[in-house]
């Protein structure tokens, strides 16, 4: 049982990271409809730059959550403004193309600068080992949870009442309507692309904070997709609330199944959630009309 | 008096050709492209093989995404079948090269079907996506399969005797991918003007309005995947062979956005794109690294060191380009040469 309960806590740990991320392919799926495919590289250009930005200054905790989220924002809209915008108006297939596209050279981009070496990304006291009901958890991974808990509230709370947050509902929903009313897409996709970069950025500091700094992070992207799609990609708390479950799963997989099984457990499970909902678990089904 | 462009037979509409100068100008290709081993050094012959056995993906991904509108992020799911059908039917069965050839086309044919049934139910992004899952689930099984798959260290296998012909000379290797090749083109161009073809294209331009004139969505649908899992599946057979060495790691991810790179890039939906395509992605870290290593200092240190990095850049920058500025892409603008080489001074 208490090996049950290890697996579960540190499945949550890494669950949390993947709903951080899966939230990030929502935002900007429901703000944009299409799907960024270059989000585990703005998440690992942003823990990058974060880990330089941290270990020059000597960033404790708080401070180094703060650098990620104003890096990842700066990044997401820095790729917005000169890869996206141009884009606005184009064919959703010929958008998601370039998103690859971007990724592409974005993954190739933190190579040539920071090389293919693994880096440890040290942060005072988050190693620390809290017990709790007996069991050991670390402050990062305390931590990954906890913000996902707050982004999950922030951005309830954002979508239903801030001004902006309906603006983006009402882009996705009828985007040539949106226009009409007065709402400049070009600017909700610019806060979407900065909310979806801060998210994936905190997301690949806290797996570099935990696991360590590698150019593989760009993984967490596709790991989180299962996430992702297991929400529905236009139902944001859904797809955190998603990554929770996938990270216990696939560590549960992990746990007592041959551990090549642990790789593909979330796509395994996407793929029998889609043929039985097309449209995800909490993803609103589109009527289409000819 | 008869206009250019009178046609008394529905044949004579789709009839792959009625012009004599292209029919003369592919003659002319073909002989060069069959007489190039003779004049080419080593090295050159080996790029073009890798083009050739390259272009036999491209068209299978071009049958799929191209003509019916269905992305794949996950053909190297498809190549992967097929090498490892090939070298495990030819190192673990024992089975002749040439059935194991045509297994390399029905196995991940098999699984193109299994890949198919979701694309009914879903749509775009996606079915991307559970061809991506599909991918990764093969590599994994793949990598899992132990003794049989060789796992991780791979299947190490040797250039066939195919209908008593010895490939183990490049030479030789050459014209087996230049046929296959040929085989791949006519293949892809008559099914473009069959009605199985045109069924693809509706079903691409508005699956609705295909099925209300009677395409039967299912069917056409599955047949896509069935056919371009077969060529990706052959293609990985013939990279099988070329690298004599079948591993998951030959197979990364990043293979299925190049081939995407690539019709995208030569333009979507059409054979000679494919072709074009293929050459410019293939071809440009080659020249790239050239004309760098010409300028000398800093950069072609840089192209040494991170050569692989460059080249990823490079190919995703096309990309983006590409579609930034001529979603046509390379077909465009060879379509705008050829007008402006006809018809100048004048414009149209």
């Amino acid at each position: 049982m208490g090996y049950f309960i290890e697996l579960v806590m540190s499945g949550l740990a890494i669950g949390a990271i993947y709903g951080l991320v899966a939230m990030s392919f929502a935002v900007i799926y429901k703000a944009t409809g299409i799907v960024n495919f270059s989000q585990g590289e703005l998440g690992m250009l942003t823990a990058y730059t974060s880990w330089s930005i941290a270990t020059t200054i000597g960033a404790g905790g708080i401070v180094t959550v703060l650098i990620a989220v104003v890096a990842g924002a700066i990044i997401g809209m820095l790729c917005e403004r000169l890869i996206m915008r141009p884009m606005l108006g184009e064919p959703v297939l010929s958008v998601v193309l370039v998103t690859i596209g971007l990724a592409v050279v974005l993954r190739s981009i933190v190579t040539i600068v920071w090389g293919a070496a693994p880096h440890k990304f040290e942060v005072a006291g988050v190693d620390t080992v809290l017990d709790i009901a007996g069991m050991g958890m670390r402050v990062s991974q305390l931590g990954v949870i906890a913000l996902l808990m707050v982004a999950l509230a922030g951005f309830w709370w954002f979508l239903k009442y801030s001004r902006f947050g309906v603006a983006m509902r009402a882009v996705a929903a009828d985007e040539n309507v949106a226009r009409l009313m007065g709402i400049s897409t070009a600017r909700v996709q610019s806060v979407a692309w900065a909310c979806a970069s801060a998210l994936a950025g905190l997301a690949g500091v806290f797996f570099a904070v935990i696991y360590g700094l590698s150019p593989t992070i760009y993984e967490l992207g596709l790991k989180a997709f299962p996430a992702t799609v297991l929400g529905g990609f236009d139902s944001v708390l859904g797809s955190g609330v998603s990554g929770l479950v996938i990270g216990v799963l696939e560590n549960l997989v992990g746990g007592y199944l041959p551990s090549t099984l642990k790789e593909v457990a979330g796509f395994f499970l996407i793929l029998v959630v889609l043929m039985v909902r097309p449209f995800g678990l909490f993803g609103e089904k589109r009527i289409e009309r000819v | 008096m008869k206009s250019g462009f009178f046609k008394q037979r529905y044949a004579e509409l789709v009839v792959l050709t009625d012009s004599r100068v292209v029919m003369a100008w592919t003659a002319v290709l073909f002989v060069a492209l069959l007489l190039a081993p003779l004049v080419l050094g080593p090295f050159l012959v080996a790029h073009v093989t890798v083009i050739l056995f390259t272009l036999v993906g491209a068209l299978g991904l071009t049958v799929l995404t191209g003509f019916t509108g269905l992305i794949s992020l996950g053909h190297v799911g498809f190549l992967m079948l097929g090498a490892y059908a090939y070298a495990i039917g030819v190192t673990r069965l024992g089975l002749p090269p040439e059935v194991a050839l045509l297994a390399s086309a029905v196995v991940p044919a098999f699984f193109g079907l299994i890949v198919g049934v979701p694309s009914l139910r879903l749509h775009g992004l996606y079915l991307a996506i559970t061809t991506l899952a599909f991918s990764h689930i093969v590599s994994a099984a793949l990598l899992a399969g132990g003794k049989f798959t060789g796992a991780g260290r791979g299947i190490t296998i040797t250039r066939p005797r195919l209908l008593g012909i010895d490939l183990s000379s490049d030479r030789a290797f050459y014209w087996f991918c230049l046929a296959m090749f040929v085989l791949a083109v006519l293949v892809t161009l008559n099914l473009r003007r069959s009605y199985v073809g045109r069924a693809l294209i509706a079903i691409r331009d508005n699956d609705i309005a295909a099925r209300t004139m009677g395409v039967n969505l299912v069917r056409y649908k599955l047949l896509a995947f069935l056919i371009s899992a077969a060529i990706t599946g052959v293609a990985g057979a013939m990279m099988a062979m070329y690298i004599s060495i079948v591993s998951v790691e030959s197979f990364p991810f990043l293979l299925s956005i190049e081939a995407l790179a690539i019709i995208i890039v030569g333009g979507l939906g059409s054979v000679l794109g494919a072709v074009f395509g293929t050459i410019f992605i293939l071809s440009m870290p080659e020249v790239f690294s050239a004309l760098t290593s010409g300028m000398g200092g800093r950069l072609a240190e840089l192209m040494t060191t991170s050569a692989h990095e460059i080249k990823s850049v490079l190919y995703g920058l096309a990309i983006i380009a590409f579609l930034r500025f001529d979603p046509r892409g390379l077909r465009g603008i060879w379509h705008d040469i050829r007008h402006a080489w006809v018809y100048w001074p004048l414009r149209y």
